[in-house]
């Protein structure tokens, strides 16, 4: 009996109970200053565009699988690798065991190291399906008729992302004019969230020209080579600023991100994506479409699978129009020609 | 086949395992690559594998990939060039005493590989030098020798300079590869951003003891990696490279670096360190940073074992019991200690996480395996190092209270007397306030052993443990003639906790001579011992089959392999437990509740006077919520937690001033704020 009531002590939390909690907090009730904590988290939370998607629960089902054919046209998938290619190799394994029986036909998986080479075997018809950044989809649509298929839900259960301007805690820097004469660090120019949008944030308060790279209100724009290089840059005080993505904070140690800050943040990206090939196979598509689409963190299984998927918490439909104003930026800088295209629903 | 290096976006979830990275490692997966029949790997240049995997080493810092895995407060390993993670290991294990030579041996060994793949004919320079100091260091200066004795302070130096002078050489070679490369874009990006990484071996120190040339050279990288140029993305964005800005900042960099490191000059006093002496802007009187080697290792364990303690599985309300709640303040607190523990964050938690054992800690020098460290160092409390290298495997702490005598050697017959000399002697602490010991010891008393249904009352096995546990029971108990008639038994009583508080020479520990009478171990308990592997006072032994086969050998027990089976099947029985981890890697919740808890203590510490022990407590409670406020699974909720902690930190800075009322007003405040958020606090 005493090894029961032990055991059963075991299952109760170890700290106390939520009615205390309640108890206490009627008790006290809330304080004025608690409210004004609440508003200030609302008011500095930007209010995005795109409706946030919570992938544990939305009703998920498997589609049905079909008979494997051996003879079928393989499909081929380019994973891109950020870091590590083999790793990316070996975590294909499982993607490809996921899919084999819902596209029922051989899967091929390439992993590149760059956007500009998914692109390029795509465009020579050896690629069906592969995984890129925005701005890297937008150039491959224009240029070889990609469609987008599903982009990638990061924690938060959000399937975009921005970018941010970040300067020293120290520095004195509250607003964006504060940086006039200063020097600022991206990570690349050819970057959507650690360059484009960025900028975008000074072109939209009249700060830099909106069609060209050159401006006179920064002492010197650096290209640092990378969204930690760029942030980091600021942590040592090389630069007054970055404007990277807002995630280029996590790549600092704990104890370092507390010494660094954001004064403005960009609009929102869609987040990076699965774009499929022109002319591509549309139920074969839609397979590989329902079947990602059922992964649900929550299910030990699935959570395996999207751990092998960049670690991303599930996919999310997506449409040319999610891009419209992304395009509209890249535009400004010749990376995308036809805006316009992306603008318009009647091409989703 | 075509390459491509751009390595955009790095991402958080494989940063981790991507730290770690050596070249023999990725060489290695090439081998796996070329053997993979299905999948490929694309890039778009003719590069040589070579080159690849210098190219793959050069991104490693490269970009960012917008995924995250939260879990409890995991500190990644610092991002470094393998260059640079040796030489900052090395240089930290130089400076201890004595010196673990055969870890220095293994660093320059990796080096020198390393230096191989750049220029075959200066790495074997390198080798000869370091083989010769390494030789003179690591013989007996007792006995006759061909070569001559090298004392430790001078090998130390001799390997320091010849690192340093080598890590130099290094950022050189890789600046002039990477002008010889201009115009191609991503040869000559990967040789700057090696440079810059290798660099790195030297930045902590620059930063902190030479802020101004530093900065100066931060940007003379940016300035590089922009005169660099930029491919551009399908023919849209494309930059030139420029020579004449590339060299300018190029020799900058080369200046400083052959005017500070190639002697390798320590001043006076200074502990082994790439001091820039020779920088007109040096600050002499800087503080170094304290840091940990890489390599190091001090993340608790996830997922979380399962803590229990008394009280609370009695359902008592912790609100009212403050001098636990000072205890369990103080487990957690670096501020109890003194440097470098304060400025690490490391406290009794960092290695007995919830009381229990982490397997996870493993600090490089002072560690010979994950899981103990060497106590006695001269890194944590100069003052106290005994000069030799004796680490212990950390022991757990479920049902402290019963296990005494206390240390592996029993030393201390108390808990108080042991708990004092690991403050202050161990980690450099002040003298303890006796409120503080009083707390710690009352908050320990609480830890107890996991439940174990398969155990009767007098430790005896029920009829829930399998035959051949219960088979292992009875050879437990079988009086070994090779053991003076004892069994194992004897000493691990089960009817007492498993222990017979009594230290026992088996001859696990070697002395200094032969017949020395230096060895003896207290008796662990086996409570609890399944999780807690590895085992023996400096686990030595990976399991606890591996413990019975010692006895067996050792004390020619003659068990045969499937009495060895049936004794590690009960061993395991004993050590067993319910629950023994929580079932989810997110305890923010938790966490903030027990920081809510180190506060209860405030009244208590207010009225019998301990000032001091309140500003412990609200620098702790700040600490921890920063540490812990990343796990949060809503970023919206950070100001929360940033108030919180700022809170904490008005409440500290009031008390210093003696505004007991402001004090007051402010931990009030954060009860308040707490418990108005404490549903979302998670």
């Amino acid at each position: 009996m005493k090894q029961k009531l032990l055991l059963a002590t075991l299952k109760t939390p170890p700290r106390r109970s939520k009615t205390w909690r309640s108890v206490r907090w009627l008790m006290k009730g809330m304080p004025v200053h608690v409210l004004a904590i609440l508003l200030y988290c609302l008011g500095t939370q930007r209010l995005h565009s795109q409706e946030s998607v919570n992938p544990s629960s939305s009703v998920k089902s498997y589609p049905e699988k079909v008979p494997f054919d051996i003879n079928a046209e393989p499909l081929r998938i380019a994973f891109i690798s950020y870091a590590n290619p083999q790793q990316v190799v070996r975590d294909t394994e499982t993607v490809v065991d996921y899919l084999r029986p819902f596209v029922g036909a051989p899967i091929q998986s390439t992993v590149t190291l760059d956007y500009g080479s998914s692109i390029e075997s795509m465009r020579g018809g050896k690629t069906d399906l592969a995984f890129v950044d925005p701005l890297a989809f937008m150039m491959a649509h224009e240029q070889i008729g990609a469609e987008p298929l599903l982009l990638e839900i990061y924690s938060y259960g959000k399937a975009a992302y921005h970018s941010s301007i970040w300067v020293h805690k120290d520095s004195g820097i509250e607003r964006l004019e504060d940086l006039k004469g200063k020097t600022i660090a991206f990570a690349d120019q050819v970057d959507m969230s650690g360059h484009l949008l960025p900028r975008e944030i000074f072109v939209q308060k009249g700060l830099l020209p909106g069609n060209r790279f050159d401006g006179e209100f920064f002492q010197q724009v650096y290209f640092a080579g990378g969204d930690e290089q760029a942030i980091r840059s600021v942590l040592n005080r090389f630069v007054t600023a970055a404007g990277v993505s807002q995630y280029a904070l996590l790549l600092l140690r704990p104890e370092e991100r507390d010494k660094v800050k954001v004064i403005a943040t960009s609009i929102e990206s869609p987040s990076h994506l699965l774009m499929a090939r022109k002319g591509f196979d549309s139920e074969i598509k839609q397979r590989v479409k329902r079947a990602l689409l059922a992964l649900n963190p929550s299910t030990p299984n699935d959570k395996v699978v999207l751990s092998k998927l960049y670690g991303v918490q599930g996919f999310a439909e997506t449409k040319l129009s999610d891009f419209a104003e992304v395009a509209r930026v890249a535009a400004r800088y010749g990376f995308v020609k036809d805006p316009q295209r992306f603008a318009n629903r009647e091409n989703d | 086949m075509k390459f491509v290096i751009t390595l955009k976006n790095l991402g958080p979830s494989k940063i981790s395992s991507l730290f770690k990275l050596s070249i023999m490692r990725i060489e290695r997966l090439i081998q796996i690559r070329d053997r993979n029949q299905e999948t490929k790997i694309s890039r778009n240049d003719g590069a040589s594998r070579a080159g690849w995997v210098l190219s793959l080493l050069a991104g490693l810092l490269a970009f960012w990939h917008p995924t995250q895995d939260v879990h409890a407060h995991i500190v990644p390993p610092e991002n470094l060039h393998p260059v640079a993670e040796i030489y900052r290991r090395a240089v930290f294990t130089l400076n201890l005493n004595p010196v673990q030579w055969d870890q220095i041996r293994s660093d320059v060994d990796a080096f020198g590989s390393y230096w191989k793949s750049v220029d075959s004919t200066q790495s074997e320079q390198f080798r000869r030098k370091a083989e010769t100091i390494l030789a003179r260091a690591s013989v007996d200066p007792e006995k006759q020798n061909d070569v001559e004795f090298l004392p430790r302070k001078d090998a130390a130096l001799h390997v320091f300079r010849l690192l340093t002078r080598s890590v130099a050489s290094l950022i050189q070679n890789q600046l002039i590869a990477a002008e010889r490369n201009l115009g191609q874009h991503a040869n000559a990006l990967k040789h700057v951003n090696e440079a810059r990484e290798i660099y790195a071996a030297f930045e902590d120190v620059v930063l902190a003891t030479d802020p101004e040339a530093g900065a100066r050279i931060g940007i003379n990288w940016l300035k590089m990696i922009g005169a660099i140029g930029s491919p551009g993305l399908l023919g849209v964005g494309e930059i030139k490279a420029d020579p004449e800005r590339f060299a300018r900042e190029s020799r900058d960099i080369l200046a400083y670096t052959r005017a500070n490191f190639h002697e390798g000059v320590v001043p006076a006093g200074r502990k082994l360190a790439p001091w820039p002496v020779n920088s007109p802007s040096f600050n002499p009187n800087a503080k170094l940073p304290a840091k940990l080697p890489p390599g190091h290792n001090v993340n608790k364990q996830i997922p979380r074992p399962r803590q229990i303690l008394n009280m609370t599985a009695r359902g008592v309300d912790e609100s009212e019991t403050p001098l636990i709640a000072v205890g369990d303040m103080a487990f957690d607190s670096s501020f109890i200690y003194g440097e470098p523990m304060r400025s690490l964050g490391m406290s009794c938690n960092t290695c007995h996480n919830k009381s229990i054992t982490n397997p996870n800690f493993v600090i490089p020098g002072l560690s010979v395996r994950p899981g103990g460290m060497d106590v006695s160092n001269g890194f944590f409390a100069p003052h106290a190092n005994n000069g030799v290298f004796d680490p212990l495997d950390i022991p757990d702490l479920r049902g402290i209270r019963f296990t005494a005598p206390y240390g592996r050697n029993g030393r201390f017959a108390s808990l108080r007397e042991f708990t004092r000399n690991v403050i202050v002697n161990e980690f450099n602490g002040d003298e303890p306030d006796p409120t503080l010991l009083d707390g710690m010891i009352a908050y320990m008393n609480e830890f107890d052993f996991l439940p174990n249904p398969m155990l009767n009352r007098d430790g005896t096995l029920n009829e829930r443990a399998s035959n051949a546990a219960l088979r292992g029971e009875k050879l437990f108990s079988r009086a070994f003639p090779r053991m003076n008639g004892m069994s194992c038994a004897s000493c691990h009583i089960p009817s007492a906790q498993f222990l017979d508080h009594k230290r026992h020479n088996i001859g696990s520990v070697r002395g200094v001579s032969v017949d020395s009478i230096d060895q003896a171990m207290d008796t662990p308990t086996l409570l609890s011992a399944k999780f807690t592997p590895p085992y023996f006072h400096d686990g030595s032994l990976p399991t606890l089959r591996s413990v019975n086969e010692w006895f067996n050998t050792n004390y020619q027990l003659n068990l045969s392999a499937s009495e060895l089976d049936d004794l590690t099947a009960y061993v395991e029985v004993v050590g067993d437990g319910s629950d023994a981890y929580e079932n989810s890697s997110l305890y923010l919740d938790a966490e903030m509740e027990e920081f809510s808890f180190f506060l209860s203590a405030y009244e208590f510490l207010d009225e019998k006077k301990k000032p001091e022990l309140i500003n412990v407590t609200f620098q702790t409670v700040a600490l921890e919520i920063r540490n812990h406020k990343w796990e949060l699974q809503d970023s919206s909720v950070m100001p929360v937690m940033d108030r919180l902690a700022e809170l904490m930190d008005e409440a500290h800075q009031a008390s210093l001033k003696g505004d007991q009322a402001l004090v007051a007003n402010k931990v009030r405040e954060y009860r308040n704020l707490y418990e108005s958020n404490v549903e979302i606090l998670k």
